[in-house]
């Protein structure tokens, strides 16, 4: 009897027993692949790896339970209704009874995920920690063009829209971002929230490429959740900072495709209302002077509505409460978010129309800055003398103010990822801007690092004040670029010295180590190597080989030895480290090419 | 709708059709001319463009003009669109009963209208664009072209529009070549039609109806039928349907409030994360987080990380699923990054990698590589053993194939592939004695007895024993009987052995001459130095023989062997013999005559084998650089393999005394191992290797190709293939 015959009757064991491939799963649930699709998405079941893969290497495996666990899901009878209903919709079209097709095709019947979005992330954190993929979808969406053909609705990309405006009012209001990144693939951000480090995509403001072989049926799916996801936790966020959701808009702005400050205006003043309502002493502070001269300008009927709600909803006992919980978390951040928030203070942003606007009406508010644009509803006007800088992206700007300065839009995320206000001469108008870093890479543990990097990390220095500046310039002074030179000029030698007693100290314990090796393993007798060195004495050169060559003897010897699966692995981790080695070589052999080019050109 | 309207005109005509005189008729005429609208009903509703409006608005010109007409014209045969009209007014007529003739001519008349004025156009019902090209449209009667009308340019028509104030009811007729005026009328009458309203304003639609069908008189009825029951009663049907349709608003199937608001059910869905709800099911592994860019990502990457123009063509040569999916691009400004193509597709890559691929948890080994290299004993504390070459014996004019010690440890004799045989002195480096054999020496041994010091040599087809006149006068005596042969004993031999071995004197050199039917490859002496074993690959059955020296006498294994020999040894302290073919080595018992084990070492082929003094371990060297150390009380798998060479190894030897064993290569390198062997059988044996010899120079691809050690001191003799015999001391 062969081993795996097994008596009818008797139960699977095993792998067997455990896992099922995807089309047994399928039959097993009695759904077709397309729900079970849905399913597994809204339920964020995957298939799994089996240790033995019982009916062969070209299936997917789900593990039982998994299927168990779809199996009791309230959502399965749903789908299974749509799936009837769609067939009774098609009935009735075929049959030419447009009422009746028309009259169910406005009944279908829906589904709600929030359920499953407590279910799959049990804590708010959780939910946090997986918001990644989520907000990138999102984002995505939001750049896409809506397509009847492909059943992406005008509803869904404006919904897109709004979580994603939604979410980075937030971030920016609560000045929870950290890093951006302008790639080709489109602007990368990483923000801090509630100690979850979410990073996302957006893809650039410019008309989206829809590829055809793509299954916009899945993605639509994958929105869907995401969807119910963010507008959760978006909600909780707004929750956290006392502020109603979901946000009415200042309808005016919000034609004006100005969501996002339209959001920061809503957070910002129902923020100020509950202040302004707690405190009831003194109604007529300067916040709501201000408030009043901001809504000489812009303020619509709607939204002092919404104000007024929100004041009436927070005059209640707790409200002060409330109030003390706003100051002290305001105690509490760390030092990271009071850095962001302090970055960009007292400096004024104009956009030029040119200038992608949507990113940077995100960014700059979000590390302090106060920013406005070129056209209807902007906050202050070109013309505003208190300007400090000018965002541009053309060849060149004919009307300048001397007041202020006009630089790239680089300018802008070069200095957050670095956390210091860069010299604005390299990203004045018209100029080859240094080069765009990454602020995820670990230049270290890479092994590269670019040169602007460097550069930057002197300014960095500079501006922690690790160089004290030179006798008789004040601090003012320290922002005059000649005066940075001088300082970058001093950073650099201290930076130099460090650098090569580093390498001293590197080399010395280099030798000794080989010292080690030569005295403890004892390659030669001391009597010989003393001969060697009598007759080798001038040549030492000579003696350097030999010893590269007990080192590689060393090794080899060490290897001969070891287990074959042992030295499959170091031979895999040689060719990694091999790899990374060449890898770098590349990059130091292209950066002294570019370099030459550019002394003999 | 047609005869509709022409009934109501009966109706009009009515109770004028006393007066059947000229009179009227022209008064008839004058309505016709302000409705026209019979004829002219069939293009009413594509008055929608100015295009079909200039070709339709032939028939108004044409009835406008047909005032000026003399009305003599009215019986002109009417064309084939109006044929259908025609014949709806003679039904009508019929219906009439005794209706006058007059009114059937004034409707004809008004019917025809459009058909008075003779076309000036002759092309006939062809598509006009076919005269697109021509100066001409169509003919005369004389054969002679009609030539068109030139037209203004656009220019000068927008100009002459601008000054003319009327131009806005100049249309171009295009049929006819001409433009026409439309009046007033027309006017009305067209901005009627395009509002859907009947063409003519004093039209009354809705005029009561005048049964003028005369029910009273008939004296029999239409039908006789009676009327039938459903009349009467309820329709069941009906009432079904309006019953299955009650059910439905009750049961709720179909439901008024149509498009059922959609309140945003938004709460609070973490409210309660104290619970500490646990995630149901199995154990979540989290989807990876998607790689962080780097600088190569940038927009604006610095230059190191931009591929030149040859690297990306080179890029093109590589298969396309090993191709890096992004190649970095430098874009000076922000403003010049386009959209990325395949936002998209990577978006869905990644939605199809969160639901598709099965995920299992890794763990990722985050080890020191030096952490899996076993921990050995230092070598400090496994001295001595040899290290550096201290000698060198040179002498040789080809590759040292043999090199053996002479058990005293204070000779060593080598053979070379150029015929000669050398003995040199271990200390001193001086070169005792040359035998010039004449063919490429295999294999030279010393023979283990210290008072026999006999050299064996293998060489061709020949296995030569000689005397190498060391040692005392006795011994030398003893030796010189030893190797006394009588003539007359080969051909006794040769009865056993089929006259393939024969025993005889070598004259040349004083020795015994064992002649052999093969190649001899290798040779190997009984430690009580009376046995030799020679080895010959091609041999057959007979290619192992044992040799008596005492007797003189030659024997062959009465064993099967399964593919070449390669290697022979004797058992240093029991009867049992080892051959090693090139897949595995074979332990025959030579006391019971049979098979004892059968060694596996799964490498390709072995070149040597080698026995520890013990006699419970054995190396087996191979081709393809491995070296595998039996235990054999352990199994007939290898203990331990190991991999010290990258070329075929020559030979493997253990050392007598000490826990020392070598291999050496065709690499030019020599490892010299710690070997050792417990007495307690739990213990395994301990392997440790200790050094990597070189100095010796490859020739004709091959390295070192003999080693042996001195059979008292830890030092290594290695013979390479350089002609040169090296001796690493420790």
């Amino acid at each position: 009897m062969p081993k795996h015959y097994r008596l009818p009757g008797k139960k699977k064991e095993g792998n067997a027993a455990k896992y099922m491939t995807r089309s047994q799963a399928v039959k097993y649930l009695q759904v077709s692949l397309s729900v079970f699709r849905q399913l597994c998405i809204h339920k964020g079941v995957f298939p799994r790896e089996p240790k033995k893969k019982v009916k062969g290497n070209h299936h997917t495996y789900y593990h039982i339970k998994d299927i168990l666990f779809l199996k009791h899901e309230p959502l399965l009878e749903t789908l299974r209704e749509i799936r009837v209903h769609e067939k009774k919709v098609k009935k009735a079209e075929s049959k030419k009874n447009r009422n009746l097709a028309e009259r169910l095709e406005r009944h279908k019947p829906d589904y709600s995920l929030d359920r499953l979005v407590k279910e799959r992330y049990p804590t708010f954190v959780d939910a946090l920690r997986d918001l990644d993929d989520c907000l990138s979808m999102v984002h995505l969406f939001a750049a896409l063009p809506a397509v009847e053909r492909e059943h992406i609705e005008v509803d869904r990309i404006h919904k897109c829209r709004r979580l994603s405006h939604e979410w980075q009012a937030y971030i920016s209001r609560t000045h929870k971002l950290r890093k951006t990144f302008i790639s080709v693939k489109g602007i990368y951000y990483q923000a801090e929230v509630q100690g979850q480090t979410v990073t996302w995509l957006t893809p650039h403001a410019l008309q989206q490429v829809l590829p055809s072989d793509v299954d916009y049926k899945i993605m639509l799916t994958f929105l869907k959740f995401y969807e119910t996801q963010l507008e959760l936790v978006n909600y909780k966020l707004y929750q956290s900072i006392n502020v109603k959701y979901p946000p009415i808009l200042d309808p005016r702005l919000e034609a004006l495709a100005a969501d996002l400050y339209g959001l920061t205006r809503y957070l910002d003043a129902s923020a100020r209302a509950s202040l302004v309502e707690s405190i009831d002493v003194r109604p007529s502070g300067s916040d709501q002077n201000e408030e009043q001269q901001e809504g000489k300008k812009l303020e619509e009927p709607e939204l002092r509505l919404a104000q007024l709600q929100h004041s009436l909803s927070s005059n209640e006992p707790g409200s002060l409460m409330r109030l003390v919980d706003d100051v002290r978390e305001e105690d509490e951040d760390d030092e990271e978010t009071k850095e962001c928030r302090n970055f960009f203070k007292g400096m004024k942003f104009f956009l030029s129309r040119e200038v992608p606007r949507e990113s940077l009406l995100f960014v700059i508010p979000a590390f302090g800055g106060m920013v406005s644009w070129e056209g209807e509803g902007a906050p202050f006007p070109e013309s505003d003398s208190s300007i400090t800088h000018q965002i541009v992206d053309r060849p060149t700007q004919k009307r300048m103010f001397l007041s202020r300065e006009y630089v790239q839009p680089q300018w802008i995320y070069d200095c957050i990822n670095f956390r210091v206000i860069l010299p604005t001469d390299e990203y004045l108008v018209g100029r080859v801007a240094p080069p765009h870093l990454s602020p995820f890479v670990d230049n270290e543990e890479e092994g590269h690092v670019p040169e602007y990097a460097e550069t930057i990390k002197r300014l960095q220095a500079a501006a922690r004040k690790e160089v004290l500046p030179l006798p008789g310039a004040g601090e003012d002074d320290l922002g005059d670029p000649q005066n940075l030179q001088g300082i970058i000029d001093r950073a650099e030698e201290i930076e130099a010295a460090e650098k090569k007693r580093k390498m001293a100290i590197l080399q010395k314990q280099y030798l000794d180590e080989l010292k080690m090796e030569l005295e403890s393993c004892q390659y030669h007798d001391h009597s010989d190597t003393s001969k060697l060195k009598d007759a080798e004495g001038p040549d030492a050169e000579d003696s350097l080989p030999n010893l590269k060559q007990i080192a590689e003897d060393a090794e080899n010897m060490s290897k001969v030895l070891i287990s074959r699966k042992k030295r499959k692995l170091l031979e895999a981790m040689e060719i990694g480290k091999d790899r990374k080695k060449a890898h770098i070589k590349l990059l130091k052999e292209r950066k002294k090419r570019i370099d030459e080019a550019q002394k003999s050109g | 709708m047609k005869t509709l309207k022409n009934k109501k005109q009966h109706k009009k005509e009515g109770p004028e059709k006393i007066n059947g005189t000229l009179r009227r008729i022209e008064q008839q005429l004058d309505q016709a001319a302000d409705k026209s609208e019979d004829s002219s009903s069939d293009y009413d509703f594509e008055v929608v463009d100015n295009e079909s409006l200039s070709e339709d608005e032939g028939p108004p010109s044409e009835s406008g003009s047909e005032q000026s007409e003399p009305s003599g014209n009215e019986d002109v045969v009417s064309s084939d669109d109006d044929d259908g009209n025609h014949d709806d007014t003679r039904n009508n007529r019929k219906m009439d009963g005794g209706e006058s003739d007059d009114s059937r001519e004034v409707i004809e008349e008004s019917d025809s209208s459009e058909d008075e004025v003779a076309p000036r156009n002759t092309v006939g019902s062809v598509p006009l664009e076919w005269y697109n090209d021509e100066e001409h449209i169509g003919y005369n009667l004389a054969g002679k072209k009609i030539k068109k009308k030139e037209r203004q340019n656009k220019l000068d028509s927008f100009l002459a529009s601008a000054d003319d104030s009327k131009s806005w009811r100049k249309i171009y007729d295009e049929y006819n070549d001409e433009e026409v005026e439309l009046t007033k009328g027309e006017t009305k009458l067209i901005r009627r039609l395009l509002e859907g309203k009947a063409p003519h304003a004093d039209f009354d639609p809705y005029q009561p109806y005048v049964d003028f069908f005369a029910w009273d008189d008939s004296k029999h009825p239409l039908s006789n039928a009676p009327e039938p029951k459903r009349r009467f009663i309820p329709s069941k049907w009906e009432s079904k349907k309006v019953l299955q349709l009650v059910r439905a608003f009750r049961m709720g199937h179909i439901k008024f409030d149509d498009k059922p608001k959609k309140e945003s059910n938004l709460y609070d869905v973490w409210a309660d994360d104290s619970s500490l709800a646990e995630r149901q099911g199995l154990a979540h592994i989290p989807a990876p987080k998607f790689k962080l860019p780097g600088h190569e990502e940038s927009f604006n990457p610095s230059g190191e990380y931009i591929p030149s123009q040859e690297e990306i063509n080179a890029l093109q040569l590589i298969p396309e699923e090993d191709r890096p999916k992004f190649i970095p691009q430098r874009f000076e400004f922000y403003r010049s990054v386009p959209a990325y193509d395949k936002a998209v597709s990577e978006r869905f890559g990644r939605c199809l990698d969160l639901y598709l691929c099965p995920r299992a948890r890794k763990k990722r080994i985050n080890i020191d590589p030096e952490t899996l290299k076993p921990k050995l004993p230092s070598r400090k504390d496994l001295k001595p053993y040899p290290t550096t070459c201290y000698l060198e014996y040179k002498g040789h004019k080809g590759p040292v194939v043999s090199v053996t010690a002479e058990s005293t440890g204070q000779w060593i004799a080598s053979g070379s592939n150029d015929g000669s045989v050398r003995v040199w002195e271990v200390e001193t480096g001086r070169c005792l004695r040359v035998w010039d054999i004449g063919e490429p020496v295999q294999q030279v041994v010393w023979n283990p007895l210290p008072e026999l010091p006999l050299l064996a040599i293998a060489a061709g087809q020949d296995v030569f024993i000689l005397n190498t006149g060391l040692g005392s006068e006795e011994e030398q005596k003893k030796i010189e009987e030893l190797l006394h042969i009588e003539t007359p004993t080969a051909p006794d031999d040769s009865d056993k052995n089929a006259s393939l071995i024969s025993w005889g004197p070598d004259e040349k050199h004083g020795g015994i001459r064992l002649k052999h039917f093969k190649t001899v490859s290798s040779l190997e002496w009984h430690r009580k130095g009376d046995y030799l074993s020679t080895l010959m690959p091609h041999g057959e059955s007979r290619s192992v023989l044992i040799h008596q020296l005492s007797k003189k006498l030659t024997q062959r294994i009465p064993y099967k062997l399964r593919g070449l020999p390669v290697s022979s040894a004797f058992h240093p302290i029991r009867s049992i013999f080892f051959i090693s073919t090139k897949k595995d080595v074979r332990v025959y018992d030579l006391l019971k005559q049979k098979l004892l084990k059968k060694l596996e070492p799964g490498v390709r082929e072995v070149s040597s084998i080698a026995i520890h003094p013990g006699g419970d371990n054995v190396i087996v060297g191979s081709k393809d650089g491995k070296l595998c150390w039996f235990d054999m009380d352990l199994s007939s798998q290898p203990y331990k393999v190991l991999k010290p060479h990258k070329k075929d190894i020559n030979k493997v030897s253990f050392h007598r005394s000490y826990p020392l064993f070598s291999s050496c290569s065709d690499d030019c390198t020599a490892y010299v191992f710690h070997g050792k062997v417990y007495s307690d059988l739990n213990q395994n044996p301990l392997i440790v290797p200790l050094e990597i010899l070189r100095g010796h120079a490859s020739a004709d691809g091959r390295g070192v190709l003999d080693c042996k050690f001195h059979p008292r001191q830890p030092w290594l003799f290695t013979a390479g293939a350089d002609s040169i015999i090296g001796l690493y001391c420790h």
